[in-house]
């Protein structure tokens, strides 16, 4: 038995070296990077200098602002659509179920850079023939979704499409897993489809829910690829989202220590969100061993 | 649907007379729900389906004819000539660098998220809820958040422009840790472990002997998942490597996207943007129907849990 203590860690070694290295060891180099300044190709010890820079910078938080204005915009519309969506077709309402099923969820295979080049080209207005028809409507007035004021609904637009299949299958998957006697019963008691709807399996699918809509939103803070690849097709801040600001100033800049700033920042920003996240809810749990497990008896 | 049975005690056969309506006969204004789920198909499908059309026109026919209409010579056979030998192949280069890139990704990150999930599912030890607090953790800090950190370490340790600073990052999945676990917990018996302790089987022939062919299912899906991740993948590879050679696809077809803005008077390459993400995505587009039941059921599996 002495032998066997070991082996778990053994299993683990590998997943755990990696994540000291590239999420421990990787932060930690950032903010030591972010300790110091160059000036005139010398480098030079700054303390928390940098960091009082970027409390004060107000590039960064507009960008930040934007970002959490994105998630909670996202995180709605993707949630409505996919959750009406899977509540239909967990209806006798519609026909064809498992073709919807398919083309909702084939944008999941579409990387998100070929996503923007699609949608990019078709919002440009001497390609798109929906957008002259919504111009003719509005009197003639051309909508760019390209300009900056649009700019992120354009970016809304493609996250949708992008997102909102994945998580009507997960939704669609809850629906699968509850039993149908709660239906019959609904049914006694005189419960419309609609009411069914409202009333029986949102709230069932309470946690999902939950889970899918603050994980989406925790990961739009990240928002970068689009306004990236969009920068190509028409004229988008070098600060217009966090990560694009961080790549910008290592890249265009060349100020890695501001940038090693930013993005620790950033990465403590993150994480205090999430851990916000996993202590108000308490929706995720890890698999704790059942007893059946202990016993050694299976499912 | 599901790769194990969901705790109910509905079959099948009912859930789908259930969505059939039989019985009760109630439809919910079925001409409009089914208009609405027609419109919203036509939403998913019109990108992709311009961008077929596209793929088969000159850079004049792209802004002279109307986007879904098909130009008077179809151009598909010498746009992807012209893609197939622009600057020697280097797009097919691209393409198998993704290949690579994707394989190692999804095979490396699918076993040590097997192994890590393993351990956590059928071991108890000291430090096991620390373990599980961690993966957690990291599940929830988005790759994203740490491109920029693991770009300055791997430019300090002089890795930039080669395959192991594409890959290695990559080979994390806390995603993948916590689906094997749920996953391992699910469908693989411990009394088959113990059997093969009495067998005299070392602890990690019992992991590749007896639940590698067992958790199969389970395996394939996070490949899978993993897989389509890593040939998504573009903020790291753009931050670790500018060498053409090395260059993943999304990143490729990002280089002739960005000439549009460039102030040169070149033309930029339309039907190598077209034709060259037509290609990315035509694989993957055309074995969804085979590959999303699979996708699904870990979505599932990993999803509900939760």
């Amino acid at each position: 038995m002495k032998r066997n203590r070991a082996v778990p860690y053994l299993m683990l070694s590998p997943f755990f070296l990696l994540y000291v290295v590239f999420f421990v060891y990787s932060l930690c180099y950032a903010f030591y990077l972010s300790l110091f300044a160059s000036q005139a190709g010398e480098t030079f010890f700054v303390g928390l200098q940098n960091y009082i820079q970027a409390l004060h910078d107000k590039a960064f938080w507009s960008s930040i602002a934007l970002v959490v204005a994105f998630a909670l915009m996202q995180a709605v519309t993707i949630l409505l659509v996919a959750l009406v969506l899977a509540l239909l077709l967990d209806s006798p309402a519609v026909k064809g179920k498992a073709l919807f099923r398919l083309i909702y969820f084939l944008p999941y295979a579409v990387p998100g850079v070929i996503a923007t080049i699609m949608w990019g080209f078709l919002y440009s207005p001497q390609l798109d023939p929906i957008l002259k028809l919504v111009a003719s409507l509005r009197g003639g007035k051309p909508v760019d979704l390209l300009n900056t004021r649009n700019l992120l609904y354009g970016i809304l637009n493609i996250a949708t499409w992008e997102w909102t299949g994945y998580n009507m299958t997960l939704y669609f998957a809850g629906l699968t897993a509850l039993p149908l006697e709660i239906y019959d019963a609904a049914k006694i008691d005189g419960c419309s489809e609609i009411q069914t709807a409202l009333r029986i399996k949102i709230p069932l699918l309470r946690s999902i829910i939950v889970f899918t809509s603050v994980l989406s939103m925790i990961g739009s803070l990240q928002l970068f690829n689009e306004p990236l690849l969009l920068g190509s097709l028409t004229t988008i801040p070098s600060s217009y989202t966090p990560n694009l600001y961080i790549y910008n100033m290592a890249f265009r800049f060349s100020n890695f220590h501001y940038s090693a700033t930013l993005s620790f920042s950033l990465a403590l920003i993150t994480l205090a969100a999430s851990l916000l996240f996993l202590f108000l809810t308490g929706v995720v749990r890890f698999r704790r061993p059942s007893p059946a497990m202990r016993s050694g008896s299976a499912p | 649907m599901s790769t194990k049975p969901v705790a109910s005690s509905t079959t099948q056969l009912q859930r789908y007379h259930h969505r059939r309506g039989q019985g009760s006969g109630r439809i919910v204004s079925g001409v409009g729900v089914m208009i609405f789920m027609l419109l919203l198909g036509a939403y998913f499908l019109f990108p992709l389906l311009w961008l077929l059309v596209a793929s088969t026109k000159s850079t004049t026919e792209l802004f002279s004819t109307p986007m879904l209409g098909l130009a008077k010579e179809v151009h598909f056979w010498n746009n992807l000539r012209d893609l197939t030998l622009e600057n020697n192949g280097l797009y097919w280069r691209w393409y198998l660098n993704s290949i690579v890139y994707s394989t190692a990704v999804a095979s490396g990150a699918t076993l040590i998220s097997a192994l890590a999930g393993y351990a956590l599912a059928k071991y108890n030890f000291v430090f096991k809820q620390t373990a599980f607090m961690l993966v957690l953790i990291s599940l929830l800090v988005p790759g994203a958040a740490l491109s920029v950190p693991i770009f300055l370490l791997v430019r300090a340790s002089g890795m930039v422009n080669t395959y192991f600073a594409v890959i290695v990052p990559l080979l994390i999945s806390p995603f993948g840790v916590y689906f094997m676990n749920v996953y391992i917990g699910e469908s693989m018996p411990t009394e088959l472990i113990n059997s093969g302790r009495v067998d005299g089987a070392s602890e990690f022939q019992i992991f590749l002997r007896i639940a590698m062919p067992i958790i199969r299912p389970g395996l394939l899906t996070l490949f899978l998942i993993a897989f389509i991740g890593a040939w998504n993948n573009f903020f790291l590879p753009l931050l670790v490597v500018s060498d053409p050679n090395l260059l993943p696809l999304t990143l490729g077809i990002n280089i002739w996207v960005s000439t549009i803005s460039a102030s040169t008077n070149k033309i930029p390459p339309y039907p190598f943007i077209m034709m060259g993400s037509l290609l990315s995505v035509l694989p993957m587009v055309v074995l969804f129907p085979v590959l999303r039941k699979q996708i699904a059921a870990g979505l599932i599996t990993g999803g509900l849990k939760m």
